[in-house]
């Protein structure tokens, strides 16, 4: 793991002034990877969209951490549904 | 420059509170906030719309001026000054400052407020965002791409313009219509020594060929002469690579589909690795008989009878 490439989780807090136990509610949830480096725990620098895209939700929209569970899930198959749909409209252009 | 009416942004009419006009704007922004709609063009401009909307009510200064010029907004300047020849007091068109409101944030460009809203207040009349730093990480680009499909039959550099700076890259074979590649690093600059932003370019693969394309499987069909269907024979056919010769066995069936192992289409990130090619006989039964030729297949009807 390049530590380069990680973002001390103190630095996000202090960044986006956000409490830890927010990073950590989102660890548990499942919804933010938190990786610990000799007792530090960061976040990869691949996660901050992802991460910035929680804070947006949770602190603008007030969504609390179940909400952003739901809405993670759903867009997750949003996703899906949308390769799925790429994949089929290419392959429609066999019967065209 | 058209005129925006911001009540209507919000579903709301022109006796709207500031409570009102707080939950419209929460309820609304919901709906169409761009993380709940990526990629949703015109979730976006309604949201950008909503956020500009709420910048100009939930300020008593900015919705006073709005509800004294509205539609009228291009001869604002001109009442003003009648205004001031009058000695009456009236508020210019500079900056407001800081607004009551505040705009939601985002990775997105949700600083694009429109033209009305500038020509009215002013560039710097907006406020910025809820306090807290919205953005560490760079913004991610979005880019389009057009190649053609025997483009992307091997790999290839193409340097391509980004925001004015230049980016070489390679576009791996077999890259399919409408997928999105990352480069990572490529986006905008990060706030405060954050990472770079991401660039995001999306494919879209025009097909130049006969040939018709699924994943890494290529499709043709064939015209098959009637009497090479019959008695079998050997024809030449086009690969993706050139032609190739195949033998046709005897009593082929029209739609007969033969299957060229490797010559399909190269796997996306498989070096050396390839779908195949399926061919369809498309039988040509002969027109214009002479009659001799009816004859004779009189005769073989005979045969089969």
């Amino acid at each position: 793991m390049n530590l380069n490439e990680l973002i001390a989780t103190e630095k996000l807090c202090e960044r986006y002034s956000v409490e830890h136990t927010f990073i950590r509610s989102l660890n548990n949830s499942g919804l933010l990877e938190v990786i610990t480096v000799e007792k530090r725990e960061y976040v990869h620098c691949n996660k901050m969209a992802e991460f910035e895209k929680m804070l947006r939700l949770h602190y603008d929209l007030k969504i609390n951490l179940e909400g952003l569970e739901a809405i993670k899930h759903l867009l997750d198959r949003v996703t899906d549904l949308k390769e799925d749909n790429l994949a089929l409209r290419n392959r429609l252009g066999l019967y065209e | 420059m058209e005129f925006i009416d911001y009540y209507k942004a919000l579903e709301l009419n022109k006796s709207a509170s500031q409570a009102d006009i707080k939950k419209a704007y929460r309820k609304l922004a919901r709906k169409y906030h761009p993380d709940l709609n990526p990629d949703d063009a015109s979730a976006k401009a309604r949201f950008q719309k909503i956020n500009e909307a709420n910048e100009v009510l939930s300020d008593p200064e900015k919705r006073k001026k709005f509800d004294e010029y509205g539609k009228d907004w291009q001869h604002a300047d001109q009442f003003e000054q009648e205004k001031q020849q009058r000695g009456q007091q009236g508020g210019g068109f500079g900056d407001f400052g800081r607004g009551q409101g505040q705009a939601y944030s985002g990775n997105f460009d949700d600083d694009n407020f429109s033209d009305f809203f500038e020509q009215m207040f002013g560039g710097g009349a907006r406020s910025r965002g809820t306090g807290r730093s919205p953005q560490y990480k760079g913004q991610d680009f979005n880019a389009e791409l057009q190649l053609s499909l025997t483009d992307v039959f091997t790999s290839h550099k193409q340097t391509l313009t980004v925001n004015g700076k230049s980016i070489r890259l390679t576009i791996p074979a077999g890259v399919e219509n409408g997928q999105t590649i990352k480069i990572s690093g490529h986006g905008g600059p990060g706030a405060q020594g954050g990472p770079k932003g991401d660039l995001f370019i999306t494919f879209k693969i025009l097909n130049n060929t006969n040939f018709k394309r699924e994943k890494e499987n290529l499709y043709s069909n064939v015209d098959l002469d009637f009497y090479a269907a019959i008695l079998g024979g050997e024809i030449t056919v086009d690969t993706f690579e050139g032609k190739v010769k195949l033998n046709i066995k005897p009593e082929t069936q029209n739609d007969t589909r033969v299957k060229l192992k490797g010559k399909g289409f190269p796997k996306y990130k498989k070096e050396g690795q390839f779908g195949d090619l399926f061919i369809t006989y498309n039988i040509k039964v002969p027109t214009d008989l002479t009659s001799k030729e009816k004859e004779l297949y009189t005769e073989l009807q005979k045969l089969r009878a």
